[in-house]
């Protein structure tokens, strides 16, 4: 299988992500395709010679993964305005990837542009570049793989069940559902104070859940960030970075390290929760939170004591 | 006259060269960032504290150092208007520590992953080592540079991506855990440098002195020396032998600027200009890239680990610099030998994290009301890297990024041209004048952002 992977508007973070995976690293992903062009590995060949020749059938392409966003017209690949080729390309494809959030939604740069699409999507409204019904070849719309960045086991998942023809399910978003099923909450390890309403007051603590006033998104964003953890060890949330929800759509967010409150209840609740049952059942787990969990996990002399020692 | 347009687009975003040849020489070069995404504009009337989650998506490759540049401008805004924001030892260290690992993973994936590559074009008999994805040493390469990237994640959750330090510190509480974690993966990183890329022990490495430098390297910088002077790239490259350094972050960074005559001054924000008479700003005709031109005292300057090193005292650079001038080979050695240099530091920084000391000293101060205006100016991989940010009432009022690559990649002026355009300017070979740009570290995601 053939694989082409092409940048729009973007950082270059999922790249980046990507050379970070492990088991199976980026090398040994890839190297179970033959890869048309990369833009962290190809160093003998031209892209637009590698496009103009899938441009003119003389190659099937089996997989296109794109990382970016696609803007207006100005950006030029073989002298046709990139959202066109990325269009002709796509059409051409057993299966497109969009890679990361900017690919996926249009992000970051689509706030700015109104031109600026994702592939399938512009941030909640479907359509995108390649319009709402757009089918690959193999019948699948475009895989969304979001996050800025997409983690880099997100992708190697993906291309490993296209290699043994597993199928894929997507959710709503046409997101693979076995990778976004899940909440950042899900795993978090701050999870126990989230339940019983402890919340941190301040940050660079272990202690407490981000929710109430840093605006954690964990338990609203769809990511297996808690679940298949980043660089192999930890995630946002993990270390105390409220998640601030960069695999939906509406990323970025305004006021994205605070929680707005109305009447001391959270703007957004935790996803399918009721204002009601939020009311309920956070007055009764304040009620009956255990000490324990009001108290730091280590207390301070001893960790002292031990610095000295 | 021919005109030859080129995409380098390695991993480092798009940047177009246009090479206009006359009797087989480079006879004028534009470097032309085709891509814009408005991040400056995009922040304007957001909550400022959005700043720290925003500004980190301008580059995939050094986003932690903006992370770390957007977090300064805010507290000098704080300090600037009267308030006083106090920052812990330990955070201090740890920022210090997880910003010297993103040069570390930039310095590794930019010599192996990018560099050479181009080198292997002109020796293909180094193929089997260096080349991507197949290459032993590459692939070895691609892993070495992932530890200090975990060393990150230790601390801020991710990389790439986090925003893990807010003004008064970070948001992090690590335990002994975190900090036997990232030794052994410094320690390893180490290992990986004294067996692939110096070819001996720290200890020798840095006992080499200034003559006999060249001679005693080992490992992959003695091929990659070779290689170039072999093939002439000790005399290619120079540009206008102007130099900055904006951030004074650890002994081997420090700041300054030097001149072309050998004068050294300090450095002053203050003197940075930004000129847009060839971007598309302008919306003049001329106009070529999205990229503006960054200017010091109105001339252009070269950033990045040479103009660091030279800065800082390093003698076996300055040395090489002395005989070589501003060419690729002292260029990548310098970047070289900053990495060995950040990595003994990065175990000093470690090792002196004090585990009881707060990570956050809340900053004394009411965040929605809050106007003042401030600067972050920090080094990144790359050079120099500044945000200024005007904030009114609590919300953004105008943010400014300058980049390293704005510096070295950006257009020319009325008067000059770009730092890299001159660099190019009478090279005779197509292949060598891509091994000059590519010296300076290209990213076209930074040079228009
Ligand atoms: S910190 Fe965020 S992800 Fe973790 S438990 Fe609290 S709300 Fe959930
Ligand atoms: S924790 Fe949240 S913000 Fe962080 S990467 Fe996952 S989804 Fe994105």
């Amino acid at each position: 299988m053939n694989l082409l992977w092409l940048q729009g508007l973007t950082c270059s973070g999922n790249t980046q992500s990507f050379l970070c995976a492990e088991n199976p690293s980026a090398d040994e992903v890839l190297g179970m395709f033959e890869v048309l062009f990369c833009p962290f590995s190809s160093w003998e060949v031209d892209m637009e010679e590698v496009i103009l020749k899938l441009l003119r059938r003389r190659e099937e392409l089996n997989v296109l993964i794109l990382e970016g966003a696609v803007g207006g017209s100005d950006h030029r690949v073989c002298k046709r305005s990139f959202a066109e080729v990325v269009r002709e390309l796509s059409r051409r494809a057993d299966y497109v990837i969009a890679l990361g959030n900017c690919a996926v939604f249009g992000n970051i740069p689509a706030k700015y542009d109104q031109e600026v699409k994702g592939l399938q999507y512009r941030f909640k409204q479907m359509g995108g570049v390649l319009g709402r019904d757009f089918r690959s070849r193999s019948g699948l719309p475009v895989i969304n793989l979001s996050g800025c960045p997409a983690h880099p086991s997100w992708l190697s998942y993906v291309l490993l069940q296209i290699l043994s023809q597993r199928k894929i399910e997507l959710d709503e978003l046409g997101r693979p559902k076995e990778l976004y099923a899940y909440l950042t909450h899900h795993g978090c390890i701050r999870n126990e104070y989230f339940e019983w309403k402890v919340e941190a007051e301040e940050l660079g603590k272990k202690e407490g859940c981000l929710f109430y006033y840093f605006g954690c998104k964990g338990p609203m964003t769809h990511s297996s960030c808690n679940r298949i953890l980043w660089n192999g060890l930890s995630s946002k949330t993990r270390v105390g970075m409220p998640c601030v929800g960069c695999t939906e759509y509406d990323f970025p967010r305004e006021g994205m390290l605070e929680t707005r409150h109305l009447m001391g209840i959270p703007d957004e609740l935790p996803l399918g929760v009721s204002k009601r049952g939020y009311i309920l059942i956070s007055g009764i787990a304040k009620t009956f939170a255990p000490e324990r969990l009001k108290k730091r996990l280590m207390d301070e002399d001893s960790k002292e004591t031990a610095q000295q020692d | 006259m021919k005109i030859q347009r080129k995409l380098l687009n390695r991993i480092e975003g798009e940047v177009e060269l246009k090479l206009l040849w006359d009797s087989g020489r480079i006879k004028d070069a534009f470097v032309c960032a085709p891509n814009y995404r408005g991040f400056e504009k995009l922040l304007v009337g957001r909550p400022y504290l959005d700043a720290v989650v925003i500004t980190p998506r301008i580059c995939g490759i050094c986003g932690h150092a903006h992370l770390m540049a957007s977090v300064e401008a805010i507290e000098d805004a704080y300090r600037k208007a009267g308030f006083k924001v106090e920052l812990s030892d330990k955070a201090q260290r740890i920022r210090k520590l997880t910003l010297t690992c993103e040069f570390l993973q930039n310095h590794l994936r930019w010599f192996y992953l990018y560099l050479m590559p181009d080198i292997i074009k002109l020796e293909p008999n180094l193929r089997e080592l260096y080349e991507p994805l197949k290459g032993s040493v590459w692939t070895e390469a691609l892993k070495a540079s992932n530890l200090p990237v975990k060393v990150i994640a230790l601390f801020g959750g991710q990389w790439p991506h986090t925003s893990y330090a807010v003004p008064g510190g970070v948001v992090c509480d690590p335990t002994g855990w975190e900090l036997v974690q990232a030794e052994f993966l410094l320690r390893k990183l180490k290992e990986f440098f004294e067996e692939r890329l110096l070819g001996m022990t720290f200890e020798n490495y840095l006992s080499l002195k200034g003559e006999e430098y060249l001679e005693k390297l080992g490992g992959d910088m003695r091929v990659f020396c070779e290689v170039a002077i072999d093939h002439g790239l000790h005399e290619a490259g120079a540009s206008y032998d102007r130099f900055l350094s904006g951030g004074n972050f650890l002994p081997g960074v420090t700041s300054g600027v030097l001149s072309e005559n050998g004068k050294k001054f300090s450095f002053e924000v203050s003197k940075v200009s930004e000129n847009e008479d060839f971007s598309f700003f302008s919306k003049r005709k001329e106009a070529y890239t999205w990229s503006k031109a960054a200017r010091y005292e109105g001339l252009p300057y070269e950033t990045g680990p040479l103009a660091r090193q030279l800065m800082s005292g390093n003698e076996i650079i300055k040395n090489l610099y002395g005989k070589y001038g501003s060419s690729v080979l002292v260029r990548v050695l310098a970047r070289l030998d900053e990495g060995a240099k950040l990595l003994k530091e990065a175990l000093v920084l470690l090792s002196g994290i004090k585990l009881n000391e707060p990570s956050w000293i809340k900053p004394p101060l009411e965040t929605k009301n809050f106007s003042g205006k401030g600067v972050g100016v920090i080094e990144a991989s790359r050079g120099t890297l500044i945000h200024e940010i005007e904030i009114n009432q609590g919300k953004i009022k105008s943010y400014n990024v300058i980049t390293p690559t704005v510096w070295n990649l950006g257009p020319r002026d009325g008067k000059y041209l770009g730092v890299v355009e001159r660099a190019v300017v009478g090279m005779a070979s197509e292949l060598k004048a891509e091994i000059v740009v590519r010296s300076f570290d290209v990213c076209s995601v930074c040079t228009s952002h």
